[in-house]
């Protein structure tokens, strides 16, 4: 989840008072956020990601004004004055196939409070922040802040030749050119390829020409340069989505406007659209109906209860015929329905243990006849004195590769080579048992029952899960003989006999491997292991295995239902 | 299971085996005090030196005989010690070979003298040490020094020992010792008496013989009916035996299953390989969820997926996409906003939670009221640690009905709690993109303290319309192998599935 270093001083100056670590703990259990750690002024506060608002400063303030009863209903979205012609952003359709969202609001700071150093940092952590979450790498979504002031609009956001583009880059010094730039500047080459298609790169300039950024790279000097006593912000998105875009611009904003920050609408104009903004960082309206909250709470909310405990998560209601209308602001983007106030409401109030109700039960529980019918074989192995496994189906590629199993699906992005393919058979896992356990004497007779994937194509996913039943005889004299016994005593136990046909089994003693059929399905192999793969294990003894195909053999001994299968490859609930 | 009883109880009643009676029958034979040595018992008894010594110890363990006991140690050579000593020492094999080469050798040229390495470095050492050996190389002698052949001090304590003399100088004695040429040996001879206890046994002739093992010849010939058998030793050691035994990872999930079973829950089961669309779309997880992404989920290659029924795919997609669901006329919400992929949900992926079980069981539109459990795997790309795997057990299970409510879920996890004897449960807001509202049961636990074990919620509308579900579900799961470890009293999840044989059969804990 989500986590972020926000300064304890920051927060209690927006509260006005002090905050113990026992209240903030015991204030965050009770909502999405955790304090990880408290450092003199560093807390690490770790949230879930659909609360991603709680992450900065303004707004964990913001939450904890209204849990300790500090402030109550949503914060003010103050419009400003306007001064001057409409700021407008003209986006050509050049930018379209690479990133064609654009989306902004000019902000204006209170008379008695322009931009300070403390700000600035925390807008700027929390815009990191917003990129590497909700931005998904600046992919999805990236912020720009500029110093309105100094900016002419209408602004153009472009896709230009690489050669015909200058800048000075916000950390440099020196003008550059944007070939050099996206070559060897490391924000250049590590994000260049979101924003340029290899002969071109997306600017954004003011009127005069000069440039604001690279989005969704770096900001430009002068124009890109947020300072301290700066009065006037605009503040900026580009992505791949709208909707993706203005939750960012939305979050950001936040940081703002919960100091008194008052917005101006910026319109953006491209080819067959133009967009006002004026929705932007404007609040939503979304009913909470009242037989919703009940329905799915469990219990009924006297009316002013619903809007007190709205007004303690910030979110101002009003009633309305069926229920409450919601005002949303623009930072909660995970307030999408009612079913999202339901949840406000409900977890605003408390979720406690002794709210548990226990429906009598009006179903009869179960096992599958299936997973019965496993666990009998599986009881029969014990009984006849093999020690059970149960091993993970990601198994190591060298003991899938000694045997020669080839046929076994890989992973495409391995976490390690001990657990880099899916067993298509038990033989992969006793057999990497037997490697491990050679200190520890002879016999030894391992088994598991347990399921394996077998690439599969007429299957919905590509591969089918079956289980199977296998063992393995390890010691002086365990031969082909000693394992086809213990396969025809586990079928007899089913009132099965099958028909043993010589077989060529990957990683056997040719001529001593065989396939047992019944009713011409394949349900068993039985082999001497070779010699060859036993050196490669350094396992010192004769080993003889069988596996028994459980998933093949079920529909022979198993009477199924004829019930529907929620699985497509067999093993499934049975209803009725 | 021979062991003979002890006799340190006077009451206990004295059993010899036969060896024994007889050994003791012939000390008592002699004159009382007359303390005869151990082989001449053994060449008068007739038994093997190895089966008189073992008697005798028990007739003493018994106190039924004494024994004299006196050791000697004597210098002798050791195997290596007579080699060097028909051979010559290293250091005077080198010193005959050196003086044939009055030029110098090269060290390396050292071979040739017929030593091993160890013999050369200690000859080497102790030729410059008596000041033969020039300094530096190549190795010769210092001339007119050490042409006397007389011998050296080891050669002379050696043939002292070899001699048996005892004009040893215990420095040079001490000296060989630690180049292993020579020892010091220490042997004990017994002489033995039969005890006052011993003389007043009466004699094994005229004491009934007792049975051994009980053997078919005995049961058939019927000696078993006027004879007695000797007793055994009862508190005596005894092999021990491993077996096979259930394994106690799995044994404990079909416990808990048997739990939700007594609740009205049904097993249900699903793919370990998985589509997107089932492992997530279905869910309402946005394609470009994180949890998704290939650092999270693991892929695989070479496989390819078929794409979902069609019907439910479209419901799924307007979902996703916040519009209308085929036939109706408003959204169920303003959805992710982003335009989905229908060709990212045939793609496998291995199954990174069982909630795609619940997916497959509502889709096949189960009649309610139902309740259904699934305890299976399902895999996350993770780096291993002791509280890691990528491969983890779930517990997933929803419950749908009319009427049903948050309440419910929290009864359920209180029924669950309580049923693995814990009575505190709390809860606290979580977030799961399938779920609304999602909460999170913690328990506390007597050692661990508070831990988070029920995360759980209901089914958001876009996940229950699409599949055609009619009543509100409740769903959860349980991070089943964390409980798991927890009530096995294991702290590295990787001992979940370890094969350590030893361990498993109960040889080692």
């Amino acid at each position: 989840m989500p986590q972020a270093t926000l300064s304890a001083a920051r927060v209690e100056g927006l509260l006005a008072r002090s905050l113990p670590s026992e209240e903030l703990e015991r204030i965050l259990f009770d909502s999405k956020a955790e304090l990880r750690s408290r450092v003199a002024d560093e807390l690490r506060i770790e949230a879930t990601p659909d609360r991603l608002d709680l992450l900065t400063e303004a707004g964990l303030a913001a939450h904890l004004a209204g849990a300790l009863g500090l402030a109550q209903g949503s914060l003010p979205i103050v419009a400003s004055k306007g001064e001057g012609a409409a700021p407008s952003i003209d986006a050509t359709p050049a930018v379209d196939p690479i990133r064609p969202v654009i989306a902004a609001a000019l902000i204006e700071a209170p008379d008695d409070a322009p931009l300070d150093a403390g700000l600035l940092d925390e807008a700027v952590r929390f815009q990191e922040l917003l990129h590497a979450t909700i931005g998904r790498d600046r992919r999805a979504a990236s912020l720009g802040i500029y110093p309105a002031d100094r900016l002419a609009f209408p602004l153009r956001y472009d896709l230009e030749p690489l050669a015909g583009v200058r800048f000075v880059p916000l950390d440099a010094r020196a003008e550059v050119r944007a070939p050099a730039f996206f070559a060897e500047h490391p924000m250049g080459v590590r994000f260049g390829p979101l924003g340029t298609d290899g002969t071109r790169c997306l600017t954004l300039r003011d009127a005069t020409g000069g440039v604001l950024s690279l989005p969704p790279v770096l900001n430009a000097r002068p124009l890109g340069e947020a300072a301290a006593g700066d009065r006037r912000l605009l503040l900026e998105a580009t992505g791949t989505r709208a909707g993706r875009v203005a939750d960012a611009l939305g979050l950001l904003a936040l940081v703002f406007l919960a100091r008194g920050w008052s917005v101006r609408p910026v319109t953006v104009h491209a080819p067959g659209r133009t967009d006002d903004g004026r929705a932007l960082l404007a609040p939503r309206h979304i009913d909470l109906p009242s037989d919703l909250l009940r329905t799915v709470a469990g219990r009924a909310y006297p009316a002013s209860e619903v809007e007190h405990l709205l007004s303690r998560v910030r979110l101002a209601a009003r009633p309305s015929p069926h229920g409450w209308q919601v005002e949303v602001p623009p930072w909660r983007p995970d307030l999408l329905s009612s079913r999202d106030l339901v949840e406000e409401v409900v977890l605003a109030r408390g979720v406690r243990s002794e709210d548990g109700l226990l429906p009598p039960s009006p179903t009869r529980g179960r096992r599958l006849r299936e997973v019965r019918f496993r666990r009998a074989f599986a009881a029969r192995l014990l009984g006849l004195g093999f020690v059970p496994l149960l091993r993970p189906v990601l198994s190591p590629d060298a003991v899938v590769r000694i045997l020669g199993r080839t046929a076994a699906v890989a992973l495409a992005n391995p976490v390690s080579e001990q657990f880099a393919v899916l067993r298509d058979s038990l033989e992969v896992s006793l057999l990497a048992a037997l490697e491990r356990n050679t200190r520890h004497g002879y016999p030894q007779r391992v088994s598991e029952v347990g399921p394996v994937v077998v690439a599969d194509t007429s299957a919905e996913t590509g591969a089918r899960t079956r289980t199977h039943a296998a063992f393995v005889l390890a010691g002086e004299g365990m031969g082909f003989a000693e394992a086809a016994a213990v396969v025809d005593y586990l079928l007899r136990c089913e009132d099965l006999r099958g028909v043993r046909e010589p077989a060529e089994i990957a990683g056997a003693i040719p001529g001593r491997a065989a396939r047992l059929r019944l009713v011409g399905e394949t349900v068993a192999e039985i082999a001497e292991v070779h010699p060859r793969v036993l050196s490669e294990l350094k396992v010192p003894v004769p080993v003889a295995w069988g596996e028994v195909d459980l998933s093949a053999l079920w529909p022979l001994v198993g009477r199924p239902t004829g019930a529907p299968t929620i699985n497509p490859e067999g093993p499934s609930a049975e209803r009725g | 299971m021979d062991a003979e009883p002890g006799a340190e109880d006077g009451a206990t009643p004295v059993t010899l085996s036969p060896s024994e009676a007889l050994l003791l029958d012939l000390l008592s034979a002699a004159p009382p005090g007359t303390l005869i040595a151990e082989e001449e018992v053994a060449s008068r008894s007739g038994l093997s030196p190895e089966a008189v010594r073992g008697s005798l110890q028990r007739l003493r363990s018994k106190h039924l005989a004494v024994a004299e006991e006196t050791s000697t140690s004597t210098p002798t050579l050791t195997a290596r010690g007579r080699a060097a000593r028909s051979a010559g020492l290293p250091e005077r094999r080198l010193w005959r070979w050196l003086r044939e080469r009055v030029d110098g050798v090269p060290a390396e040229n050292l071979g040739a003298a017929g030593l091993d390495s160890e013999e050369r470095s200690a000859a080497i050492g102790i030729l410059r040490r008596r000041g033969w050996l020039a300094p530096g190389v190549p190795l010769r002698l210092v001339p007119g020094v050490g042409d006397s052949p007389a011998p050296l001090e080891e050669e002379r304590v050696m043939e002292s020992i070899a001699s048996g003399r005892d004009d040893i100088d215990p420095k040079v004695f001490r000296a060989l010792q630690r180049r292993g040429l020579a020892q010091v040996e220490r042997t004990t001879t017994r002489r033995w008496r039969a005890s006052d206890e011993g003389r007043r046994l009466p004699p094994a002739a005229s004491a009934p013989t007792l049975l051994g093992a009980v053997s078919s010849a005995v049961l058939s010939s019927g000696a078993w009916r006027d004879r007695s058998f000797r007793p055994y030793d009862v508190r005596a050691r005894v092999p021990f035996l491993t077996g096979a035994r259930p394994h106690p990872y799995a044994a404990w999930l079909e416990e808990f299953e048997e739990i939700l079973i007594g609740l009205g829950f049904e097993q249900a089961e699903g793919p370990l390989l998985e589509t997107e669309f089932w492992n997530s779309d279905v869910l309402f997880m946005p394609q470009e969820h994180p949890a998704r992404s290939i650092h999270d989920a693991l892929t695989v290659r070479g496989v390819e997926g078929r794409p979902p029924p069609s019907e439910l795919l479209e419901r799924v997609v307007a979902a996703h996409e916040g519009r209308p669901i085929p036939g109706t006329a408003v959204p169920i919400s303003p959805g992710w906003r982003y335009p989905y992929d229908r060709a990212v949900a045939r793609r496998p992926i291995l199954r990174s939670q069982t909630t795609a079980v619940s997916a497959r069981f509502l889709a096949a539109r189960p009649a309610p009221p139902f309740r259904m459990f699934s305890i299976d795997r399902n895999f996350r790309h993770e780096a291993l640690d002791a509280s890691h795997h990528l491969e983890f057990a779930q517990c997933e299970g929803i419950l749908g009905e009319e009427g049903i409510t948050l309440r419910h879920l929290v009864g359920v996890f209180r029924a669950l709690a309580e049923a693995i004897g814990i009575r505190e449960l709390k809860i606290r807001p979580s977030y799961f993109p399938f779920t609304e509202p999602s909460i999170e049961g913690y328990v506390r636990h007597p050692r661990l303290g508070w831990i988070e074990v029920f995360p759980g919620g209901l089914f958001r509308p876009e996940v229950l319309v699409p599949l055609g579900v009619g009543v509100p579900v409740a769903a959860w799961g349980i991070g089943i192998a964390r409980l798991a470890m927890v009530a096995l009293g294991i702290s590295d999840i990787r001992d979940l599935y370890q094969d350590d044989l030893a361990r498993l059969t109960g040889r080692e804990g």
